[in-house]
């Protein structure tokens, strides 16, 4: 299978590919490398079988792990680590995430929902989830690069988005579709400007004032933090405080009265 | 079979495949009786019928007769302030298997670990009950200790 073939969900230059599944599953372990042909020993030394369990039962967890109250397991896998894997390597574990994940959602269903009971680890939902995510990451940036070498610079091999506004005036990406003819006023199916209306004006002018009201809220938050900084610590490095927060005026952090104790020598910092 | 934004596609050009499936798909545990080779999933809100067959049988090697689909509205409720929100609708399917294949939920709490975790329980509580009585019989005299009478 060659690079770009296994890519993202269907490429214009793709040749066909199968997708990838093969009975028997195996899982790689961190750090391990693929063999080519490997004996049933040095297999079983490198490789970690999923036992043999098939079908539905791929939904519940281990038998040992029923009604535990801890299950331990280890951490996600970084982007990094799948950067050295395999298109097929990434492939074969991102099913073996899936099912993972679909095995911890039903188990926290059915404690949660069911038995009205603490699901054990709920962490491990997040870990499988971040691997995930890094998975995609990793194969985003193998797409790109190939639509960059092989289509345009500018081609990502994404579907083309635009940033424009809704009927909420709100800033959203419309993923664009092709045209026969070119959009004009006379065969526009979607008006130009669908937030145009009074309404949506007023809608607006709300929300812009809601988020301006936390961003300042947040700005006095950070320079209430650096004056308790100064206030505790008053012989702090205050070039490495104005490095550490840009936003907050420094000057203005030293004017407050908040920095200063109740004793006179303290006036003159 | 994804969430993501599909790539346009454009006549002549090889068919859009899926390659990184990202529905979840979760297996219930039934609350009525139902036949003994049906089974109860509640599955992502954008899967059709055909997706639910596709991921069991592709993925999971399970064969699959029918799927129907049921979409649950989210409850409206009023939250503690007094706003009125709604919870996530829901999608559940619910597979046919084959006549001579039967599913039953596995017991994944015994008995005994139910009693365990009940045990457990009462056992804060009680903590929790002796804590607080011993906080009540101190109340008009803060600062007394507990073994003074």
């Amino acid at each position: 299978m060659s690079l770009y073939s296994f890519l993202s969900h269907g490429l214009r230059l793709a040749s066909s590919v199968q997708t990838c599944l093969s009975p028997n599953k195996m899982v790689l372990i961190k750090g391990s490398l693929p063999l080519k042909s490997p004996s049933l020993a040095i297999l079983n030394r490198l490789f970690q079988t999923s036992c043999s369990r098939y079908g539905l039962m791929e939904f519940f967890d281990d038998e040992k792990n029923w009604g535990a109250d801890e299950v331990r397991v280890g951490r996600a896998w970084k982007a990094e680590e799948l950067r050295l894997k395999s298109n097929q390597d990434l492939h074969k574990l991102w099913y073996v995430l899936l099912k993972e994940r679909n095995m911890l959602l039903t188990t926290e269903h059915y404690y949660e929902k069911m038995e009205k009971e603490l699901f054990p680890s709920p962490e491990r939902i997040d870990k499988v989830e971040e691997s995930m995510k890094n998975l995609e990451q990793v194969v985003k940036e193998r797409n790109k690069a190939y639509w960059q070498l092989e289509v345009s610079s500018a081609e990502d091999g994404c579907r083309p988005v635009r940033r424009e506004r809704n009927q909420f005036g709100v800033m959203v990406d419309r993923p664009l579709t092709e045209h026969v003819e070119p959009e004009t006023d006379s065969n526009r199916v979607r008006p130009a400007r669908p937030y145009a209306s009074p309404d949506v004006a007023n809608f607006l002018k709300l929300k812009h004032e809601q988020e301006k009201t936390e961003r300042n809220r947040e700005a006095r938050r950070r320079h209430r933090h650096v004056v308790g900084l100064l206030r505790r610590f008053p012989d702090l490095d205050l070039d490495m405080l104005r490095e550490q927060y840009p936003d907050v005026d420094m000057d203005r952090v030293r004017r407050d009265k908040r920095i200063r104790g109740n004793h006179e020598d303290r006036l003159s910092i | 079979m994804s969430t993501r934004l599909y790539p346009l596609y454009q006549r002549g050009n090889p068919q859009l495949r899926i390659f990184l499936p990202n529905f979840w798909m979760k297996l219930l545990k039934p609350t009525h009786p139902i036949p003994s080779n049906a089974v109860q999933f509640m599955v992502s809100p954008e899967m059709t019928k055909h997706d639910v067959k596709q991921y069991l049988e592709k993925i999971y090697n399970v064969p699959v007769v029918e799927v129907n689909i049921a979409n649950k509205m989210g409850k409206l409720r009023r939250t503690d302030k007094g706003y009125i929100v709604k919870d996530d609708d829901l999608k559940y399917a619910f597979v046919t298997l084959p006549k001579d294949m039967t599913f039953e939920f596995p017991n994944l709490m015994s008995e005994e670990k139910k009693q365990e975790r009940s045990d457990q329980m009462k056992e804060i509580e009680r903590v929790k009950d002796t804590y607080k009585k011993d906080q009540d019989r101190f109340k008009d005299r803060p600062g007394v200790p507990t073994w003074f009478n």
